[in-house]
């Protein structure tokens, strides 16, 4: 069965694709700046922000423009192996198998004999996963100016210790991914469902449901899709039980946007 | 797939909790609205109370003004009244017997006053304007009667005066009531005086007295006699007729008392005559 609803809650899945990128006024300033920082002759970018701002899909919009261009590798999960990282490393930056165990040494080794090379740009997504000393290794790899990192980090207590004590004196550019206002997710509610032409249901978004989504998610995106997913999902259960008629459908519904956030936990109840 | 069912029963029990605290708030606020209100009616009232209150204490406070005040008139009495009535006694050349008679008793707070029957004297001067050119002779016959209440009140003068400097010191103590008997003077001489005065103007109230003076003396059939003569000169006089038939009674002629009652009751319907006639019929007068 394929109704306005049943489409429009796919379009909240939530799936980090660049072409799924929604290009928001504060958000584009924001990746502008990001890929001017990339120009620079920086060591290191450190993209931080709460869960669900959108720091993975600013990763993958980046690597998707940046790839035409320049060299550039985005690993969206975290090698936690150290031998294992500096090999992937090694074979996609460098073309170098390596059979066996390798060692920070070993691929130092391998990073100055091609030396002369462009300067790759590696994106490390979920940056706070690795371990202390991996991380010392990377900062130690970025002050060799041969590889350019943008790590993202979740802005949490212990994350800004880390981005203290470890990389405020390398780190050249910081730039921090907050969750969007009231305006800004209802921009970003439309446009989502316009890319995907489902306007009638782009229409039902007034500003008044949206500041009602906006209170509940406090314009975190995630959370918003989540929600959003939901709230279509049970508009399509309420076509399908033929009790559509008990609940508005020219906008969104408050009672459906509570029950929305009840099943995805956003309210206790 | 969603549960609709649960998530609308979920939702309608979110919708009542997040309702709740705003109906406990103005619940609240009614509450409080209210209490202040009757608090500050109460208020009012009670400001009402006291003031009503202080008017009533006010109102009190005077009548104890005025009852503190009361003994401080009583106490100087028998001082104040005593001199004043020897004065006049001492002015007065024809009759010195004085009105009030004080005999003191034994105990400060009883005092017997003894009246004369001097008011005889004024009665008769009422009807008889020429008894006055008699006072000396009625002077001669009480001298010696008069020197004994003078030196008699002279004696209670000084002790009241003693009495009073001792009462002085506690003066805001309330005095304890007296208690006052006042004793009439039966003597002979009274009797053949008031005869003597009958027997010259025929008066039925001097009559009476005398025969009132027997039956208190017991002399039965004087009573019985002066009574009937008072009847004889005036009919209609009630304690008369009353004495004559007590006097009848006490001469054991209790039928015959009963006999005349009943006629003057139906001639006169007095009601000091029923109550006696009901008082020999059961026996309760003897």
């Amino acid at each position: 069965m394929s109704s306005i609803y049943v489409n429009s809650k796919d379009v909240f899945l939530d799936i980090v694709n660049a072409k799924d990128y929604i290009q928001l006024d504060r958000v584009s300033t924001i990746y502008q700046a990001l890929k001017d920082s990339i120009k620079k002759p920086l060591k290191m970018i450190l993209l931080y922000g709460r869960p669900g701002t959108g720091k993975s899909m600013f990763l993958n919009k980046l690597h998707q423009d940046l790839s035409a261009s320049q060299e550039v590798y985005l690993y969206k999960t975290p090698i936690l192996d150290e031998s294992e990282f500096f090999k992937t490393l090694a074979q996609d930056i460098f073309n170098t198998k390596y059979s066996g165990e390798l060692n920070f040494t070993q691929f130092m080794k391998i990073v100055k004999a091609t030396e002369g090379k462009e300067i790759p740009v590696v994106l490390l997504d979920e940056a706070q996963l690795y371990s202390e000393a991996l991380m010392e290794k990377i900062r130690l790899l970025s002050d060799t100016r041969t590889v350019k990192f943008v790590i993202t980090l979740h802005k949490t207590e212990k994350e800004d210790i880390i981005a203290k004590e470890h990389f405020q004196t390398r780190i050249w550019e910081t730039i921090e991914l907050e969750n969007a206002s009231s305006a800004e997710l209802k921009i970003y509610i439309q446009k989502k469902l316009m890319k995907a032409n489902y306007f009638d249901s782009a229409n039902m978004f007034t500003s008044k449901s949206v500041s009602r989504i906006h209170k509940l998610t406090q314009g975190n995106y995630r959370d918003t899709n989540k929600l959003l997913y939901t709230l279509f999902e049970l508009y399509s259960e309420y076509e399908k039980t033929h009790r559509l008629a008990s609940i508005k459908t020219d906008q969104v519904s408050s009672k459906i946007i509570e029950m929305s956030a009840i099943h995805t936990g956003l309210i206790n109840a | 797939m969603l549960n609709i069912v649960e998530l609308e029963r979920r939702w309608l029990r979110y919708k009542i909790k997040s309702y709740l605290p705003h109906a406990i708030i103005t619940l609240s606020v009614i509450t409080i609205s209210l209490v202040v209100l009757s608090f500050l009616s109460n208020d009012k009232t009670v400001q009402l109370t006291k003031i009503a209150i202080s008017e009533k204490s006010s109102i009190v406070i005077d009548k104890n003004k005025l009852e503190v005040q009361r003994p401080i008139i009583q106490k100087p009495l028998p001082i104040i009244v005593q001199p004043t009535v020897e004065k006049e006694q001492e002015k007065q050349t024809v009759v010195i017997v004085p009105n009030i008679i004080i005999k003191p008793t034994n105990t400060r707070s009883q005092v017997q006053l003894s009246p004369s029957l001097d008011f005889m004297r004024k009665m008769q001067n009422s009807m008889q304007p020429y008894y006055s050119h008699e006072n000396t002779h009625v002077q001669r016959a009480y001298a010696p009667q008069v020197e004994v209440v003078k030196q008699e009140q002279q004696r209670v003068y000084e002790e009241l005066q003693t009495d009073v400097e001792d009462i002085s010191d506690i003066e805001e103590v309330v005095p304890v009531a007296k208690k006052i008997s006042i004793k009439r003077q039966n003597t002979q001489n009274d009797i053949f005086e008031i005869i003597k005065r009958f027997k010259k103007n025929n008066n039925p109230a001097l009559s009476l007295f005398v025969a009132k003076k027997y039956y208190d003396l017991e002399n039965y059939q004087q009573a019985y006699n002066y009574a009937l003569l008072t009847n004889g000169i005036n009919e209609d006089i009630e304690s008369s007729w009353i004495i004559f038939s007590k006097s009848l009674v006490k001469l054991g002629k209790k039928k015959k008392a009963i006999t005349i009652l009943k006629k003057y009751i139906k001639q006169s319907h007095s009601n000091g005559a029923k109550i006696l006639l009901d008082e020999i019929r059961s026996g309760k007068f003897k």
